[in-house]
C-alpha cells in the first residue's frame, strides 16, 4: 500500500508541482489537495491520509493553526514546507510546537542543487514520515502536560537484555541494552545530545526536565539550517530551566549551560589550559550534515573519552553512530531513544543495531533519567 | 536557466502569478486607503510570498529577490512594526511595476532582468526598521514630494546627482564637490539649461552662501531629467547633445519624448540612468564623512530618482496595454460551463442524427413536418450553445478597471489633486477581446478626467465643492450591450468654449459652430487636433489621443456619448456590444449583392420619393422632420461600375449615425434584421476602408459587413 499524502498549499502552482513530484514515486499516492488550512483540517478528517504536507502562509487559516487543529481532531503526521529564513524559523518552530513532525524548505534548491536529487530526497522524507508508525504526534510537545506517551511495549531488545547484558563489541550483533541506564553517577563531565527529524520537540521535552542547577555542561547537535538555530536556541532557553544558547566560537563549557551547534557549521570541542571550549568551523563540503553529530561526538571522544553521556534522539539516517562508537570505545555511556517514541527511528536504530546502546529509553523518561544519573 | 515559454510548468506559474499580480495591483492601492487592514496586509504578503515560491521553483532569481524583499517589508507591516505611509507606497508601487515588467519579459520568453539596485536598496531600508530610522530623519515623513525636494535638494541631492551628469559638468563641479550652496545649485541649473550660462555659473560659485532655496518641483524635475539625459547622452552622441543644449528652449514635449527614449533605451544598454544613480549612491557611501552625511546623500539619490521613475511608470501604463493584448492567450473557464457545453454538443449530435434519418426519405409530407420539428430543435440548441460558448469568453470588466486605482492614485499624487475613485459593476462580464480592446481607451479617458475634469482642491473649495473630487467608473449590462460610464464631479465643459475653439482651429465656420447642439459640441473633443488646454501637460499629452479613443470604440461597434454641465462635472457613456463575434445587422441589397449594416448605427428606415431631394452646397440632402440630412447612394460607392449611374426615382433610405451626425443611405432592397457571425476579411481585403468583415448568409452567399464610420471617411468627402 502506498503512503497516502494530502497536499496543502494555497498556491495552485505549488500544489501541482508537488503532486507531480510525489506521484512520480510509486511508494506515494497523493489522495487530495487543500487550498487553505480550514480545508486541510476537513480533508484530513475525511481522507485520513498517512501524511500531510503543509504550507505555512495561507488564507482563511494558516498552516500552524491547521496543524494544531489536525492534532486535536485527527492526529496525522504533518510535514511543513517553510522558507529557510530567519523569519521562517520562528514560524517553523511554531509549527513544530503545534505538532508538525518535520519541515522541508519550500525552495527545493535548498534541499539539493541537483533537481533530481532534491526530488528524490523530498519523496524519501514524505515516505519515511508517512510510513513511520510513530510519527503520529504523540510527542506533540509544548511544555504543557500531555498524557505521557504510551509506555512502549517491551522491545525484543530490552526483554533479552534483562537476561544477559553482554559487553558491546564491534563483532557481536545488536547488543541488548537495558531500559534503565546503568548508574554511574558522578562519573560524567558532559552530556552530548545528537538528533535530527523530530529533534526540536524531543530536545525540548528532554531539556525542560533538567533543573536550573544541573551540574554538567551540555552540547546539542540538531540537524538544522543556520537560519534556524539562533531562534531555536532562544526558544529552548525560554522553555527550559537551564540556559540554552547557540554556540559561538570560543564559548566555554559551563555547568547548566547547553550549547547548540550552529546550523551550517561544525562544532568541535577543544581543550586548552584546563578550559574546554567549543570551536566552530566551516563545514567540509563533503559532509552531508551540518552540523554533524559524528564530528562533534568524535571530538568529544578525544577530550572526555570515558566521561561523556552521549544520547541519540529521533532522526533519519545514521549520523552519530561512528562518533558514538568512538565514545563507547573510550568508555562513555550511550543512550538511544526507543522506537515507539521516535518520530523517525533511524539514528537511534543505528546506535542500537551497532550494539552501542547502553540504554534504550522512551522520550518522556530521558530527561528524568539524565537528571537522576548525573 | 534557459526559458521555454511553452513549458507547461512555466505556463502554470505565469497563470497563477499573473492573477496574483493583478490582485496585488488592486490590493496595494486599497492598502493606501485602509492602511491598517490586517487581512489586506496579510493578503499582500501572501501574494509576494506565493510568487516568490513559484519563481524560486523555476530558478527565476531576479523575481525571487524582488518578491523576497517586498515580502520582508510586508511582514513588518503586518506585524505592526512599521506603518503604511505614502512614502512607503511610493517605493512599493514601482516595485510592483518592476515585477510586472519582469513578468512581461517572462511571457515574452526572456529571462527577467534584475530590478535596479536603488529600488532594492530602498526596499532593504524599509525591511530594516532600524536602518530606516536615520534615513527618515532627513525627510519629514508626511511631507509632500515638493517639500522633500526642497529640504534635500540643496544640500544632499546635489553631490549624488552631479556625479551622474559628470560628463557634462564635471569640470565645473569637481572643485566644489565638497560644499555646494544653494546659489551654486541655482547656477548649476542655469548652466545646464544653456552652455553659455556656464560662465556665469562658475563665476557665481564662489559668492555668498545665503540661501534662496525656493526651487519648484518642476524646475527640479527638469534639472533631474536633464542630468539624466546628459549623463546618458554625452558619451555616445556628443554633437546631438550640444545641439539640444544650445537650442536653449526645449519644449516639454520634446523633453518628454527624450525622457521616454532614454528610459526605453535604458532597458537595453548597460549604463542606465538608474545604474548611474546607484553608482553615485555607492560613491556617496564610500566617501564616509560623518555617518549622517553619508546617509543623507543616499536618501537623496534615491528620492531624487523618483520623479523620473514615476514618469516612466506612467508611460509604461500607457503603452502596456498592447503587449498584454498580444500575450494573453488563455482564459479560465468554470468546468461547470464546459459541462453545459458538452451537454449541448450532445444535443446537437442528436438533432443531426434526426435530420440525417429524415433526409434518407420516407413519406415526403410527413418528413417535412418532422423536419420542421428537428430544425426548431436545432435552433434552440445552437442558440444555447452560442450563448454558452460566448460565456466562456467572458471576463469581468474588473480586468480593465483593476488598473485604475493605481492610475488615479499616481496621477492625483503627482498633480496634488484629491480624488476618490468609485467603481461599480466590476463584475460585469464581457467578451475577452473587448476587455482587452477597451483597456487603452478607458485608461485615456480616466486620465483625461483626472487631468482636465477634476479641479485642484483649492479651486474646488472656492467653488463650494468638497476638496476631494469623485471619479465614478461604472459598468453594467443593458440588454445586448455593455454600458460603461466615466463620471467626474469636476469643472465640466463649456460648449461655447468648445465651439469657439473649433472655429479657431479652423475645424468649422462660425455659423456651423453656432448651430451645434451642446452634445454635438462636447463630441468635438474627439476630433483630431482638438485640445482645449493651451499647454500640453505631462499627463494628457501622451498616448492615444481622443480621436483614437473614438475610433477604437467605433471599431468595437460601440458609441460614446458625453454629457457635461459647467461647474458640475462630465459624464461619458460608452456603449459596446457584449461580443464582437456575433453582430445584429440590417441586411440590404445593392443590385444583386447583399451587404450588412451594423444595427447599432441604424437609426431608422423609410421609403422616399427621391425626386423630393434638394442640393445644398453641392450636396444632395433630404428633409426629414424638418432637418436636412445628407443623402448618399450606396450603390454608387459599393457596386462596381455604378459610380455615375442614374438612380431610380424612389428607394429605401436607411438613416445611420456617425458620431452625432445623421446621414441617409439609399439602398436598393431591404432584406431584414439578421444576426451574423463576423468572419475576418482575407489578407487581400484586410484593412479596406469601409468594410468591417464578411459573413455568410442563410442562402450560403457571402455578404460584406459595412463599417459606417470608415465608409464615411473614405467616400463622404463632406460630412454634414
Amino acid at each position: 500500500m502506498p503512503v497516502r499524502v494530502l497536499i496543502v498549499d494555497d498556491s495552485g502552482f505549488f500544489r501541482r508541482r508537488l503532486t507531480e513530484m510525489l506521484s512520480a514515486d510509486p511508494r506515494l499516492e497523493v489522495v487530495g489537495t487543500a487550498n487553505d488550512g480550514a480545508q486541510a483540517v476537513e480533508q484530513t478528517a475525511r481522507l485520513r491520509p498517512d501524511v500531510v504536507t503543509m504550507d505555512i502562509e495561507m488564507p482563511v487559516m494558516d498552516g500552524i493553526t491547521a496543524t494544531r487543529r489536525i492534532m486535536a481532531t485527527t492526529p496525522t503526521p504533518v510535514l511543513m514546507f517553510s522558507s529557510l529564513t530567519t523569519d521562517g524559523a520562528k514560524a517553523t518552530l511554531d509549527a513544530l510546537d503545534a505538532g508538525a513532525v518535520d519541515y522541508l524548505p519550500k525552495k527545493f534548491e535548498d534541499i539539493s542543487r541537483d533537481q533530481n536529487e532534491a526530488r528524490r530526497q523530498l519523496c524519501e522524507r514524505v515516505y519515511v514520515i508517512g510510513s513511520s508508525k510513530h510519527a503520529t504526534p504523540s510527542s506533540h510537545a509544548t511544555t504543557t502536560t500531555r498524557p505521557a506517551a504510551p509506555t512502549p511495549p517491551p522491545t525484543t531488545a530490552s526483554r533479552q537484555s534483562a537476561a544477559s547484558r553482554p559487553l558491546a563489541t564491534a563483532a557481536t550483533r545488536p547488543v541488548m541494552p537495558t531500559a534503565t541506564p546503568p548508574a554511574r553517577r558522578g562519573q560524567y563531565r558532559l552530556v552530548a545530545i545528537g538528533t535530527s527529524t523530530g529533534g526540536p520537540v524531543a530536545l525540548q521535552q528532554v531539556l525542560s526536565k533538567l533543573p536550573a542547577d544541573f551540574p554538567l555542561p551540555l552540547i546539542l547537535i540538531q540537524h538544522m539550517p543556520g537560519t534556524f538555530t539562533p531562534a531555536f536556541a532562544q526558544r529552548l532557553n525560554q522553555q527550559c530551566a537551564i540556559e540554552v544558547r547557540e554556540a559561538k566560537n570560543g564559548d566555554e563549557l559551563k555547568p547548566g549551560l547547553a550549547l547548540l551547534a550552529p546550523g551550517g557549521m561544525q562544532m568541535v570541542l577543544e581543550q586548552r589550559g584546563g578550559r574546554t571550549t567549543v570551536n566552530i568551523t566551516e563545514s567540509d563540503p563533503a559532509l552531508h550534515y551540518k552540523p554533524s553529530v559524528d564530528v562533534t561526538f568524535s571530538s568529544v571522544a578525544r577530550i572526555f573519552p570515558a566521561q561523556t553521556l552521549a544520547i541519540v534522539l529521533t532522526g533519519m539516517g545514521a549520523d552519530g553512530r561512528e562518533g558514538a562508537r568512538l565514545l563507547k570505545q573510550g568508555g562513555s555511556s550511550i543512550w538511544a531513544q526507543d522506537e515507539a517514541t521516535s518520530v523517525v527511528y533511524g539514528m537511534p536504530a543505528a546506535i542500537v543495531d551497532a550494539g552501542l546502546a547502553d540504554a534504550v529509553l522512551p522520550l518522556p523518561n530521558i530527561g528524568m533519567a539524565i537528571a537522576q544519573k548525573t | 536557466m534557459a526559458l521555454n515559454a511553452d513549458d507547461e510548468i512555466l505556463q502554470d506559474f505565469m497563470i497563477e502569478a499573473g492573477e496574483i499580480l493583478e490582485l496585488l495591483n488592486e490590493q496595494l492601492v486599497d492598502l493606501e486607503r485602509s492602511p491598517n487592514d490586517h487581512d489586506l496586509l496579510n493578503a499582500v504578503f501572501r501574494g509576494f510570498h506565493t510568487i516568490k515560491g513559484g519563481a524560486g521553483f523555476l530558478g527565476l532569481d531576479a523575481m525571487v529577490t524582488v518578491c523576497h524583499l517586498s515580502e520582508d517589508v510586508f511582514n513588518l507591516l503586518r506585524n505592526g512594526e512599521i506603518q503604511v505611509t505614502a512614502q512607503l507606497m511610493d517605493t512599493v508601487l514601482p516595485v510592483l511595476d518592476i515585477l510586472n515588467a519582469q513578468f512581461a519579459q517572462l511571457r515574452a520568453g526572456e529571462e527577467p532582468e534584475p530590478a535596479q539596485e536603488y529600488l532594492l536598496q530602498e526596499l532593504r531600508v524599509l525591511a530594516k526598521p532600524d536602518a530606516a530610522q536615520p534615513a527618515e530623519t532627513s525627510v519629514e515623513p508626511q511631507a509632500t514630494v515638493a517639500a522633500e525636494i526642497d529640504v534635500v535638494a540643496p544640500s544632499a541631492a546635489e553631490p549624488a546627482n552631479i556625479e551622474s551628469s559628470s560628463a557634462a559638468v564635471a569640470g565645473m563641479v569637481a572643485d566644489d564637490m565638497g560644499d555646494i550652496t544653494d546659489e551654486e545649485f541655482e547656477a548649476l541649473l542655469d548652466a545646464l539649461e544653456s552652455p553659455s550660462a556656464t560662465q556665469n555659473a562658475s563665476e557665481s560659485v564662489p559668492t555668498s552662501t545665503t540661501s534662496d532655496d525656493e526651487i519648484t518641483e518642476e524646475e527640479f524635475d527638469a534639472l533631474l531629467d536633464e542630468l539624466h539625459g546628459e549623463g546618458k547622452f554625452t558619451a555616445p552622441v556628443t554633437p546631438e547633445t550640444a545641439d539640444t543644449a544650445a537650442d536653449d528652449i526645449i519644449t516639454e514635449e520634446e523633453f518628454d519624448a527624450l525622457l521616454d527614449e532614454l528610459h526605453g533605451e535604458g532597458k537595453f544598454t548597460t549604463p542606465t540612468v538608474e545604474n548611474v544613480a546607484a553608482e553615485s549612491l555607492t560613491e556617496a557611501n564610500v566617501s564616509k564623512e560623518t555617518p549622517q552625511a553619508t546617509e543623507a546623500p543616499a536618501t537623496a539619490a534615491v528620492q531624487a530618482d523618483k520623479p523620473a521613475t514615476a514618469k516612466s511608470a506612467l508611460t509604461k501604463t500607457a503603452g502596456g496595454g498592447d503587449t498584454a493584448n498580444q500575450t494573453e492567450t488563455t482564459v479560465r473557464v468554470d468546468t461547470k460551463r464546459l459541462d453545459d457545453i458538452m451537454n449541448m454538443v450532445g444535443e446537437l449530435v442528436l438533432v443531426r442524427n434526426r435530420i440525417a434519418t429524415l433526409a434518407q426519405g420516407g413519406d415526403i409530407s410527413q418528413a417535412r413536418e418532422e423536419m420542421g420539428k428537428a430544425v426548431a430543435n436545432l435552433d434552440v440548441v445552437t442558440g444555447d450553445l452560442q450563448t454558452s460558448v460566448m460565456k466562456t469568453r467572458m471576463q469581468p470588466i474588473k480586468k480593465v478597471f483593476g488598473r485604475f486605482p493605481r492610475v488615479v492614485r499616481d496621477m492625483s499624487r503627482g498633480m496634488k489633486k484629491e480624488i476618490n475613485l468609485v467603481m461599480q459593476g466590476e463584475e460585469t462580464d464581457l467578451d475577452k477581446n473587448l476587455v482587452e480592446a477597451l483597456a487603452d481607451p478607458m485608461v485615456h479617458l480616466v486620465r483625461n478626467a483626472v487631468d482636465h475634469g477634476i479641479e485642484m482642491p483649492d479651486q474646488r473649495e472656492k467653488a463650494g465643492k468638497p476638496r476631494q473630487g469623485t471619479l465614478l467608473l461604472a459598468a453594467e449590462q443593458e440588454g445586448d450591450h455593455i454600458l460603461l460610464v466615466i463620471e467626474d464631479d469636476g469643472a465640466g465643459m463649456d460648449p461655447e468654449v468648445l465651439k469657439r475653439k473649433a472655429v479657431e482651429k479652423g475645424m468649422m465656420d462660425a455659423e456651423t459652430a453656432a448651430r451645434l447642439t451642446d452634445s454635438e459640441a462636447f463630441v468635438l473633443i474627439f476630433d483630431a487636433g482638438f485640445s482645449t488646454k493651451t499647454e500640453i501637460s505631462d499627463v494628457s499629452g501622451r498616448g492615444v489621443g481622443m480621436d483614437v479613443v473614438r475610433t477604437r470604440i467605433s471599431q468595437l461597434n460601440g458609441s460614446v456619448d458625453i454629457q457635461s454641465e459647467l461647474g458640475k462635472g462630465t459624464r461619458l457613456s460608452i456603449k459596446v456590444p457584449l461580443t464582437l463575434a456575433i453582430m445584429p445587422t440590417l441586411m440590404i441589397k445593392l443590385r444583386e449583392q447583399t451587404f450588412a449594416l451594423p444595427l447599432v448605427s441604424v437609426n431608422e428606415i423609410f421609403h422616399l420619393d427621391l425626386t423630393k431631394t434638394n442640393v445644398v452646397d453641392g450636396q444632395l440632402v433630404v428633409m426629414v422632420r424638418g432637418k436636412a440630412l445628407p443623402l448618399y447612394y450606396l450603390t454608387r460607392w459599393m457596386v462596381d461600375g455604378c459610380s455615375g449611374i442614374t438612380l431610380p426615382e424612389s428607394g429605401h433610405v436607411v438613416i445611420v449615425h456617425v458620431g452625432t451626425h445623421l446621414v441617409g443611405f439609399v439602398v436598393d432592397y431591404l432584406i431584414g434584421q439578421e444576426e451574423v457571425v463576423i468572419k475576418p476579411l482575407g489578407n487581400l481585403l484586410y484593412g479596406t476602408m469601409g468594410l468591417a468583415g464578411a459573413t455568410i448568409t442563410g442562402d450560403g452567399k457571402i455578404a460584406l459587413i459595412l463599417d459606417v464610420p470608415g465608409l464615411m471617411k473614405s467616400y463622404g468627402h463632406r460630412q454634414a
